[in-house]
């Protein structure tokens, strides 16, 4: 998606299973994250969840908490592994598998419910 | 499944999106990771590099320059604006997403 | 500052690179050099109000001083009892240092809610006093606002950027507002977030041009991000004040010609 919500605003209603709303502790991207789930309830975008990024600490933790707390939320820790992916332009898949972020990020799956997968 | 991604830029969303796809897909799943920024580099964090990226990007800007605006298949998409990345993700660069007619 | 001259620079770049962060303390510090400095938002989404040390980040102007346009003009217009200068007076919040703050609105569901605010933005931005107020904007995040002309009211345009593969690609795309029949005067690279001087040559390469200035990753303006607080009230005499007071000097320094000044 397009950074922000446009994208969002765009789409036809129930046109998705479920929304994830990414977010760091900081009160600006916590009041864009607002607003996606504003605009995904109002739409119809499924399932809500929100994926609190860049937690360092139990203070983000809490942060998080504040402003969320009724919703379902998967914390990915800060992690320098992912930063030096982003400096590079290569994916944390490849370069840290293992890494707490992206393993963090991969427990989302399952929440999600998805049947098992035929493994070809 | 659809699966959306939103947030405030540079809050990673490009970076859960394209680590969710990859882990999807090595849990056997077949997965399309559509890219809808119009900034698109969703491609960097898939893993196909930064000169397939900006191949994709260029693909795209020549379709918003000529005015030709047929109704095209999702597998068309899939095909012509976008790439193999790795673990089995097909990486597709979609300008808007209400654009196209289902296939 | 030779003469009457006023500045008009927008900040554009990706999301989360840090634009907002500049342009808010670019307009704080330039006030407090005592010059008058409107802050010109349009990002729906606006990151501005944190940086300038604003309350109020949802403050557009109001749909009752907006009137429909006339026939073949723009859809909306200011009512005529209403210009510019009495728009700023009224709905442009006062920051700290004595920013006036001027935004075209909060987006909160569908965006055609901001329609009117947006075109009477646009408007008092055309019509403003040139020779009243620097003028310093803040875009949106990405490609898009900046590729369909919203920074044409600036003759300096500052791509921001942090020393990622992202950030570097959108700058790449942002550099060719070079093209545009209302290219700005100026393209000024800005490296933000830097920890290593080798990441400003490295940046300066893959653009092409030379970083007109590079500004440090400072661990206390992302301590200030978590709490809400300003950069500039977080870290007032830090590394990233001091080089934001330089890229003034050098955006004051630049070259423009006389007739960048007439209005188009």
């Amino acid at each position: 998606m397009e950074a922000g919500i446009g994208s969002l605003t765009r789409l036809g209603e129930s046109a998705i299973d479920v929304t994830l709303v990414v977010v760091e502790p900081t009160p600006r991207s916590i009041d864009v994250a607002r607003r996606g789930l504003h605009v995904a309830d109002e739409r119809g975008q499924g399932r809500v969840v929100i994926v609190a990024n860049k937690i360092s600490d139990d203070a983000d933790r809490q942060r998080i908490i504040g402003a969320f707390g009724d919703r379902p939320t998967v914390f990915v820790p800060e992690d320098p592994a992912i930063d030096a992916a982003d400096r590079r332009g290569t994916s944390p898949s490849d370069d840290a598998p293992d890494a707490p972020g992206v393993q963090a990020i991969e427990h989302i799956i399952d929440g999600l419910g998805l049947p098992d997968a035929v493994r070809g | 499944m659809k699966i959306a991604v939103v947030g405030k830029g540079g809050s990673g969303k490009t970076t859960t999106s394209a680590v969710l796809a990859r882990g999807l897909a090595r849990h056997g799943h077949r997965v399309v990771a559509l890219d809808c920024d119009t900034n698109p580099n969703l491609g960097l964090s898939l893993g196909v590099g930064d000169r397939e990226t900006q191949r994709l990007v260029t693909l795209r800007e020549q379709v918003g320059e000529s005015d030709t605006e047929h109704a095209v298949s999702w597998a068309e998409i899939l095909d012509t604006y976008g790439t193999d990345a790795p673990d089995g993700v097909r990486l597709s660069v979609i300008t808007r997403i209400e654009n196209p007619e289902p296939g | 500052m030779t003469g009457s001259r006023r500045l008009r620079v927008a900040f554009v770049g990706k999301g989360g690179s840090g634009k907002s962060t500049i342009s808010g303390s670019f307009a704080r510090l330039l006030a407090r050099r005592g010059e008058p400095v409107l802050a010109l938002d349009s990002d729906p989404l606006p990151g501005m109000p944190y940086a300038l040390g604003v309350a109020i980040d949802d403050g557009p102007i109001p749909d009752d001083v907006v009137v429909e346009g006339p026939e073949g003009g723009p859809r909306w217009v200011l009512d005529p009892r209403c210009d510019a200068d009495a728009v700023i007076e009224q709905y442009a919040a006062t920051g700290p240092d004595g920013v006036k703050y001027l935004q075209f609105g909060n987006l909160w569901g569908h965006a055609s809610t901001l329609q009117r605010a947006q075109h009477a933005w646009s408007q008092v931005v055309r019509e403003v006093d040139p020779d009243r107020w620097h003028l310093v904007g803040d875009l949106p995040g990405g490609t898009r606002q900046a590729m369909f002309g919203w920074a044409r009211y600036a003759d300096t345009v500052c791509v921001v950027v942090e020393p990622t593969a992202k950030s570097l690609h959108a700058a790449a795309r942002l550099l060719n507002l070079s093209t545009a029949t209302w290219a700005p005067h100026h393209l000024v690279i800005v490296a933000n977030k830097v920890t290593d001087p080798a990441e400003i040559e490295a940046i300066g390469a893959r653009l092409g041009r030379p970083v007109a200035s590079g500004l440090p990753l400072d661990a206390a303006l992302a301590d200030g991000d978590r709490l809400g607080t300003a950069p500039l009230d977080v870290a007032p005499n830090g590394a990233f004040a001091h080089g934001v007071e330089a890229l003034i000097d050098h955006v004051e320094s630049l070259d423009y010609p006389r007739d960048m000044r007439e209005p188009s």
